[in-house]
């Protein structure tokens, strides 16, 4: 019986057309089942005329990308929450979404629930390092406010998932700050620090230029400073890859001489392309739940399925629940 | 009393709500249940956020809705409800409402 992934076809910018064209390449080249949720009139015309591994699961409802989480209450049969009881119910292994992040999470909480030992969950987010495996930073957004405990809880998960997603025994994790000292950072840091003391690989604060650096594996943070890091990173890749193209297109004689690196450098480009990593997992819930950005094509939708499909092959959840567990 | 709305008949009063309300809190915020009492306030004692009320409220109506057939809590009111007190005053509300 092949892994069975559970899509929402209708979140994200360019859904339906994007999401189910990544779906259906998932299920031919990754040897999963799709199950396309959403409305009907929209996916159909979309589908092959003959397909085994792709199934249609309509709904009449759609979260859009600006609706409050609370939504997923009044639309119960919303693509987003029917994908979430497709897990719920053991129909699929995994959800995957490109949807309404907040919406997502919300559905993943309140129909799969969560862990016990894990209060609040944490989206874990692949940073790309150039040359070296990516770091995980959690939260990249999805408990803004956090207690003390929750952070200790993340960097808990953050290390379980490191362990599978880079395959490394022993991941090295920083608390993100705003200086490497122990005695750095707002109340919330000073109260998380001295409990992540006894947590193997902790090596201590980390700070912002840490990022897409060889430092550490894991960078822990509440889900604010996580978010804004996030989008900060993103931004000066965007920046920085723009400054070197323009500059490389900026005279004739540099165009010229362009044309023996630019291969290299698209190709180089390309890792830090968020398309090629898929989606980012949501952990704390007790089932597989990824979340795509909002912008997510069929490459990113594609990736984000063999993201699902890897986390059920390696037991995500219960090797979080066992490290939560453990960790007390 | 229409038989189909009322699936068990022993009344619900305010503390078997405030119980309830504190069970299903204390397991959502994983917390000791000792430590929520009628004038905790979600956030500022609880460390309650959004996600956390909507949990509850959820628990709430599928528990309540077991014993009263259309109890339901609306989100708009959400906002309304800072201590556990106004939620045990609410939710008693609700079921007269409903009954």
């Amino acid at each position: 019986m092949p892994i069975t992934i559970a899509v929402d076809a209708m979140g994200g910018d360019r859904a339906p057309d994007e999401i189910v064209a990544g779906a259906i390449e998932a299920a031919d080249d990754l040897g999963v089942r799709v199950l396309l949720v959403g409305l009907e009139e929209a996916i159909t015309p979309l589908l092959p005329a003959s397909t085994s591994a792709v199934e249609l699961v309509p709904t009449t409802e759609v979260v859009a990308m600006h609706d409050p989480p609370a939504s997923v209450r009044t639309k119960k049969d919303s693509s987003i929450v029917v994908t979430a009881e497709l897990v719920r119910d053991g129909k699929a292994d995994a959800m995957a979404s490109a949807g309404n992040t907040g919406a997502a999470m919300a559905a993943a909480l309140l129909r799969m629930g969560r862990i016990k030992g894990a209060a609040r969950p944490a989206i874990a987010v692949p940073i790309p390092v150039p040359g070296h495996a990516p770091q995980i930073l959690v939260d990249g957004g999805a408990t803004v406010d956090c207690t003390a405990e929750w952070v200790r809880q993340f960097a808990v998960m953050g290390r379980e998932y490191a362990r599978i997603h880079l395959k490394v025994d022993e991941p090295r994790i920083g608390l993100l700050s705003n200086g490497e000292e122990a005695g750095k950072g707002d109340d919330l840091r000073k109260a998380v620090y001295p409990m992540l003391t006894s947590l193997p690989g902790f090596v201590g604060n980390v700070e912002g230029r840490d990022f897409m650096n060889d430092t550490v594996d894991v960078i822990v943070t509440d889900g604010f400073t996580g978010n804004v890091a996030l989008k900060t990173v993103e931004g000066a890749i965007r920046g920085t890859a723009r400054l070197v193209f323009d500059t490389l297109m900026s005279t004739p004689e540099l165009q010229a001489a362009s044309e023996a690196v630019m291969p290299a450098l698209l190709e180089a480009a390309d890792t830090l392309n968020p398309d090629s990593e898929g989606g980012c997992v949501l952990l704390g819930v007790d089932g597989i739940c990824v979340i795509a950005h909002g912008s997510s094509n069929a490459r990113a939708m594609k990736n984000s399925v063999r993201r699902a499909k890897e986390c059920v092959e390696a037991q995500v959840v219960d090797r979080m629940k066992g490290a939560v567990a453990d960790a007390g | 009393m229409p038989a189909e709305t009322h699936v068990e008949r022993s009344p619900i009063g305010p503390d078997d709500v405030f119980r309830m309300i504190r069970e299903r809190l204390a397991e959502i915020l994983e917390i000791e249940e000792d430590r929520i009492t009628l004038d905790s306030d979600f956030t500022d004692d609880l460390d309650a956020d959004s996600l956390a009320l909507i949990e509850l409220v959820e628990a709430l109506e599928e528990e309540l809705g077991e014993r009263t057939v259309g109890f339901s809590i609306d989100d708009e009111d959400l906002g309304d409800l800072h201590t556990v007190r106004d939620a045990v005053d609410y939710v008693m509300h609700r079921l007269n409402r409903t009954m």
